[in-house]
């Protein structure tokens, strides 16, 4: 049976021990983010995610949201679980203290929100969409906007929404029609059109909702340069706060998707809606792009929340399954079985959920970190330093974190054999779940192109900079150490892969722009796996100093894992890297005809 | 200077010292000839020959400069016409420069006429009055002599020379100022018919117009009309509008009414809406353009803020520029000019009344004008700068495409272009370049004498070594051409692999080589985006092989067994300087900016750069021609290579050693490989590889003074920290390194890798990456 406990040890591992989390305190409003503090706080997620919202992830699934007369109802339960998570100021946990949040610091969200996403990925959706909602706000909207907006979001009495997506586009936005036209007052406008795949576009957890959403003023120019954001409320806000007559918005159906089921996918319809345009005309898109790299780190972290859920359910079931011996001879003869775990197929695939869980853990972890900087920091040149990572990473972290989700929650099925397949033991809802997040928020072939294309060349590869160069140093130093020398050496190879791969799709791409495409997802997969590979020596590192403790077994654990990762994962760059060499020849020559 | 042709004009006068008249003074004397200017005396003053003593002064201080060197001021003998008309007496051609009045011009003809020697030739450099009407009335003999020179504004660097002669003209005169402009003075020289504006400013005037005025009626911003009049037609960026306000609005009246005055009213120029009340009034407030307060753009820097505004064309008020979004922009980015030409929105239509008005125009000029359409798009090339003339563009839009717009647009086709419709106007056959004529047949063209250009050997040539920034080719009598091909000509991996496999090949097969390309740069040194990029990645093996790399082969074509002449022309810089430094010999454009720019983006030479310039300090001392002694050629590099210099010319190159005094200069650029190939054969008899030279350098007492200089300009402020740097390593470089001192030689070998150390731990540095990034972005150095 799926289960579920927050891995507060690893999270301690990675926070305090491997990124040094007294660090983030030197940045401004970070100043009571000490680790002591996280540490209650990560605790105290986890007993919500725990014992409110992993209950309710089986049953959300499936009841599902249910659309009636305009009106969707969310699975039972859901409403007090999200009042409880409300109440406990969750909603607002990485918002501005002045809106009423508590301010801490995003890599502490990102934890927090891998558990809510371990625990009830739908749930989670919800206030998420909130907290992007309340970003977009804050950064382009009026005083006015904010005082109305952001203490309610950061509270989490309203909730939020990002209307980008119309029935005939999504990846590109520039063929957007929704259209704005001057309203009845100064300032107002009257937003009409259809937006489609809209998550929480409607729900009846919160007593209003307010979109943003992308439409197209009278004089916009054409394209991805004519568009506006603007601000929709469900209900028309009134000055003491409340909520006032409902604006011209509804729902016109909700999709029956693959997974995350008990989150409302609406069709939102808009009619002379009234609106605020948000920032400046014709900039939504520049606003949309600032909002980013939150957003799909956000996304990249669901695919860690599932890897997480399901390589516990699968380690419980391994353990408590018994089948047949061990190859070796009989493991636990006084049962009429051995527990599945003594079969090396099976520590296969747990070590291999368990490599990518933990090291995906490390990545967002580092990444939000660097976001912390990128946001915050007051030396400009620091600060340029983190912008440039984050920019680098952060379609690493949702392509190959959210493909990774995939991957293991199809192991975790795979752990259960048939039970894995049957809806009752809640293993095959974690495959159904992660496949959204490999889609929206850009789907991974664009991730891989955002990467090669936008990234890669970016100032001549100056982004590339703040990971190359690090790791470079990295490298020399931990050459000669002895302690390391399993894992300096093949670092040091991979390294010269992807140093290779790099330059041959930067100089290959100029002139065809075809072989950075063709080369762009395997790329991506290398560079994740590369850069989780030098987190673990890291790791590594940090677990050899603390062999002789209370914990050794923790620590021996980490090395284990490391030690599988360099050998049994870490080595698929050797394919990937001969796939991105061989071009882009053989799959542009195919007739189309031929397929 | 190099020449074939003995010039007879040994002695030159220009009177007038105005701007074209001191620009046509100091042109002369770059190229090495004593020139007399001489101007009015100005009503009471106490100096007579203020004019042109103040005239040389100003430019003097001029950037762009007109001298190629300070020194060729003393060429010019400044006086004025009531005292010191005697002067003329013994100059062999005498250019009248004056106001553009016939009655002034003319009373002047006859005062030159009555002291000039005989067989002297006189010119006038007018733009606007027909030879006929300047000669007439005065004797024969003079009409003999006499012949119109249109220069253009800057004389020096504006190679278009305009020729008019009269049937009167005598042959052997034109033929003398013909080549003395195009050998001495590097024209390109343009034989046109007595018309008003001739050829250039005939046409440019009336797509100026056009871009003006049309730009109002079809309701265009000038930041649309320059982004549809630019780029996408090969012409300058500037456009219409930015070209009026670099040249002055004040002329653009001026020159239309003479135009128009002289032009008969079936002429395109009266088809055109000439209203230019708008540029009346600007000029009335002071708005003449980037001289005065600004024109059709300015910089408001009222608040503080510098803001580029443009003026509405509508209102005549300035507003903040706007970037133009208009679809035929983009249509023309990826379809060329017949996109933009043939688009439907205002761009389109806006393109069409301008450029297919120009076109047709140009057509029109042939035969009345010109006598062939090559010299109508040398003159644009050459006058106003179009990359393409008016009819390589015409072959590139198609000569049907333009027939069919301008009869959909109402506009006379030309009966030079309904000749061309089906055909181009130039083709080559069978490795011939050939034009086509007014009755429909093509006729060969035929370079001036002596002139050998590498387009036309590369026509029927096939590559003896190419890769994909190089190649080396066959230029004939046993002399080899080595061409860089890669972007504005920079240095990469492949340049040297092509120089390597290149260096067997020449001495097998050939008795010399030359390295020269046709580029509008000899190079721009070594590919920073590619060093950028690999350093980003930190992939520094890579970068450590390339800069050994360069160094192996520099120092191989150095000590060759054929001798090798770098013929440099537009900028040789950083790893461009270093391969002309590595030469036994230079063949140099006169229009050749050299220099070691490195440390503009936090790095040393390191291609043999500082080693080379040590060397020619050190020869230079031995030769008495500088100080003796270790330290002054160390001081002497440093001083060069710490601050950028680069020379603004050849003449300046020789004085910094980039070049030798014994190194060859060109004037004309079409000449320089015919020069350059002549250079190389004359070494190649009994050719010698040079002896490799050792050095002393002064070790850490010579480091610490030049560091110590270094602090000083830091605490002046002249220096930034990463300067500090920087410098440094430089000196560290230049003094030997940490073990060096007197007694100790030191090989060529061992300054390269002190080059290579230096380098390599350079870019490294945070500092310097970010120098290159700024430079690759901005074009200018960062100053960190």
């Amino acid at each position: 049976m799926a289960v579920y406990q927050a891995p507060l040890r690893d999270m301690r591992f990675t926070y305090r021990e491997l990124l040094g989390s007294d660090k983030v305190t030197e940045l401004p409003g970070c100043e009571e983010a000490t680790p002591d503090l996280v540490d209650a706080v990560l605790e105290e997620a986890g007993k919500v995610c725990e014992s409110v919202l992993f209950p309710l992830n089986r049953s959300g699934d499936e009841e599902g949201c249910t659309f009636e007369n305009g009106v969707v109802r969310t699975p039972k339960g859901f409403k007090e679980a999200y009042e409880t998570f409300r109440e406990g100021g969750w909603v607002g946990m990485a918002c501005d203290p002045d809106y009423g949040g508590q301010g801490l610091p995003n890599c502490v969200n990102t934890l927090v929100e891998e558990m809510i996403c371990s625990a009830n990925m739908s749930f989670g959706m919800y206030p998420g969409l909130s907290h992007g909602a309340y970003k977009a706000i804050k950064r382009f909207g009026t005083d006015e906007q904010k005082q109305t907006y952001l203490p309610k979001l950061t509270d989490g009495i309203w909730s939020g929404t990002m209307c980008l997506t119309e029935p005939h586009c999504g990846t590109d936005l520039g063929l957007i029609r929704t259209k704005a036209e001057p309203g009845a007052a100064e300032g107002e406008w009257k937003i009409t059109g259809t937006k489609i795949f809209i998550s929480a576009g409607e729900h009846d957890l919160t007593e209003n909702i307010i979109h943003l959403v992308l439409a197209r003023l009278p004089d916009a120019p054409p394209g991805i340069k004519g568009i506006s954001l603007f601000v929709v409320p469900k209900f028309m806000p009134k000055e003491d706060g409340s909520v006032g007559a409902r604006n011209g918005v509804a729902c016109g159906s909700i999709e029956h998707k693959m997974g995350i089921k008990a989150s409302a996918t609406c069709v939102m319809n808009f009619d002379e809606a009234t609106g605020w345009l948000v920032g400046e005309p014709h900039k939504g898109m520049r606003a949309m792009f600032t909002m980013m790299n939150a957003a799909r780190l956000g996304v990249g972290v669901q695919g860690l929340g599932i890897m997480e859920a399901s390589y516990q359910g699968a380690v419980d079931y391994a353990r408590e399954r018994t089948q047949g011996r061990a190859l070796t001879g009989a493991k636990a003869p006084e049962q009429k079985a051995d527990p599945i775990i003594v079969h090396p197929d099976v520590r296969r695939m747990l070590l291999t959920m368990k490599a990518y869980t933990e090291g995906g853990r490390m990545l967002a972890a580092w990444i939000s970190q660097e976001l912390d900087y990128a946001e915050k920091c007051q030396d400009p040149k620091r600060r340029q330093e983190a912008e440039d990572f984050v920019a680098l990473m952060t379609p690493i972290v949702k392509g190959v974190l959210t493909d990774l989700g995939s991957e293991v929650a199809n192991l975790g099925v795979q752990v259960y054999g048939g039970h894995g397949y049957i809806r009752e033991w809640g293993m095959e809802q974690y495959v159904r779940d992660a496949r959204i997040a490999q889609i929206y928020e850009g789907t991974n072939g664009i991730q891989a192109l955002d990467l090669v294309g936008r990234k890669l060349g970016a100032h001549t590869g100056r982004y590339l900079r703040r990971f190359f160069h690090p790791l470079s140093e990295y490298i020399d130093r931990i050459m000669d150490d002895d302690e390391l020398e399993d894992f300096a050496l093949p670092l040091a190879k991979q390294f010269v892969r992807l140093q290779q791969a790099t330059g041959y799709i930067a100089q290959k791409g100029l002139s065809n722009p075809n072989e950075a495409g063709a080369a762009a997802t395997d790329y991506m997969r290398l560079f994740g796996l590369v850069a989780m590979g030098y987190l673990w020596v890291r790791a590594v590192e940090v677990a050899k100093q603390n062999l002789d403790g209370d914990e050794a077994d923790f620590y021996k654990a980490k090395i284990t894992t490391a030690k599988f990762y360099f050998e049994r994962l870490l080595p698929q760059t050797g394919a990937l890297f001969a796939a991105i060499m061989s071009g882009s020849r053989t799959m542009m020559e195919m007739d189309e005809a031929a397929f | 200077m190099t020449s074939k042709t003995e010039t007879p004009i040994k002695k030159v006068a220009v009177i007038g010292a105005g701007v074209m008249g001191a620009g046509i003074a100091a042109h002369v004397a770059n190229a090495g000839i004593p020139v007399v200017l001489l101007d009015i005396v100005p009503e009471g003053a106490a100096n007579r020959n203020a004019i042109a003593e103040d005239a040389v002064q100003k430019m003097l201080k001029a950037d762009p400069a007109p001298f190629m060197h300070k020194r060729n001021a003393k060429l010019i003998q400044t006086g004025n016409i009531e005292d010191h008309l005697d002067l003329l007496a013994d100059c062999d051609w005498i250019v009248e420069a004056v106001i553009e009045r016939l009655d002034i011009k003319q009373s002047l003809y006859a005062k030159i006429d009555g002291v000039r020697k005989a067989g002297s030739v006189v010119s006038s450099n007018t733009s606007t009055i027909p030879l006929a009407t300047l000669t007439e009335g005065l004797p024969d003999g003079f009409k003999a002599d006499f012949c119109i020179t249109h220069f253009f504004n800057p004389p020096r660097y504006m190679r278009l020379l305009e020729l008019v002669t009269a049937p009167e003209t005598r042959t052997d005169a034109a033929t003398a100022i013909t080549e003395f402009c195009d050998h001495k003075l590097g024209k390109s020289v343009v034989v046109c018919k007595d018309r008003p504006g001739f050829i250039a400013n005939r046409l440019g005037i009336l797509w100026l117009l056009a871009g003006v005025t049309e730009a109002r009626r079809l309701g265009l911003t000038v930041e649309e009309a320059d982004a549809i009049i630019g780029r996408p037609f090969g012409i300058p960026k500037t456009g219409v509008f930015g070209l009026i306000d670099l040249v002055g609005l004040d002329l653009m009246p001026h020159v239309l009414k003479s135009m128009v005055g002289a032009l008969p009213e079936t002429d395109a120029f009266f088809q055109l809406d000439r209203d230019l009340s708008l540029v009346e009034k600007m000029i009335a407030e002071g708005y003449t353009g980037r001289k005065g307060k600004g024109g059709f753009y300015r910089i408001n820097r009222a608040g503080g803020a510098k803001v580029k505004e443009a003026i509405d064309l509508q209102t005549g008020e300035y507003r903040p520029t706007v970037k133009p979004a208009l679809e035929s922009i983009d249509a023309g980015k990826s379809g060329g000019a017949a996109a933009l030409l043939t688009h439907s929105d205002k761009g389109g239509r806006y393109a069409r009344a301008v450029m297919a008005r120009t076109l047709a125009y140009a057509a029109a000029l042939v035969p009345e004008a010109a006598d062939e359409v090559y010299a109508v798009d040398e003159a644009m090339r050459l006058g106003y700068n179009w990359k393409q003339g008016p009819f390589e563009l015409i072959d590139k839009i198609g000569a049907d495409t333009l027939i069919q717009v301008l009869k959909s647009e109402g506009m006379a086709v030309p009966t030079l272009l309904e000749t061309a419709a089906g055909k181009t106007f130039y083709k080559i056959e069978g490795g011939t370049r050939l034009q086509l004529g007014t009755d429909g047949q093509y006729r060969e063209m035929v370079r001036p004498d002596g002139v050998v250009m590498l387009a036309d050997i590369k026509l029927t040539a096939k590559p003896l070594v190419k890769t994909s920034s190089a190649a080396l080719w066959d230029i004939g009598d046993g002399v080899a051409c080595l061409e860089f091909t890669g972007k504005m000509n920079s240095l990469d991996p492949d340049v040297l692999k092509c120089i390597h496999k290149s260096i067997p090949v020449v001495e097998q097969g050939f008795k010399a080589l030359v390295i020269y390309n046709e580029g509008s740069n000899f190079s721009v040194g070594a590919n920073l985006g590619l060093a950028l990029f690999a350093a980003n990645m930190a992939a520094w093996s890579q970068i450590e092989e390339l800069v050994e790399k360069g160094q192996q082969v520099y120092k191989a074509l150095k000590y060759a067994p054929f001798p090798v002449v770098a013929a440099p022309s537009g900028m040789a810089l950083g790893g461009g300087c270093e391969i002309v430094l590595h030469s036994d010999a230079v063949q140099a454009h006169a229009e050749t900016y050299i220099g070691l720019v490195e440390v503009g983006v936090g790095l040393i030479p390191g291609w043999g750069g500082c080693k080379e310039m040590l060397a020619r300090w050190t020869e230079a001392g031995a030769a008495n021609k500088a100080p003796k002694g270790p330290m002054p050629p160390v001081a002497k590099a440093f001083e060069t290579i710490s601050v950028a210099t680069v020379a603004k010319s050849a003449a300046e190159a020789q004085s910094n050693l980039f070049l030798r005094p014994t190194d060859g200069v060109t004037m004309n650029r079409y000449r320089l490989l015919a020069d350059a190939k002549a250079r190389a054969l004359a070494l190649a008899e009994g050719y010698t590889p040079p002896e490799e030279p050792v050095f002393r350098l002064p070790g850490e007492t010579g480091r610490v003074a030049l560091e110590m200089a270094v602090k000083g300009f830091r605490k002046l402020g002249k220096a930034t920290p990463h300067d500090e740097v920087v410098s440094a390593a430089l000196a560290s470089v230049l003094t030997g390194g940490e073990t060096a001192d007197m007694t100790v030689e030191l090989s060529e070998d061992d300054v390269l890798e002190l080059e290579r150390e230096a380098f390599n731990t350079l870019l490294r540095h945070p500092d310097t990456l970010a120098r290159v990034e700024h430079m690759l972005e901005t074009g200018k150095p960062l100053r960190n």
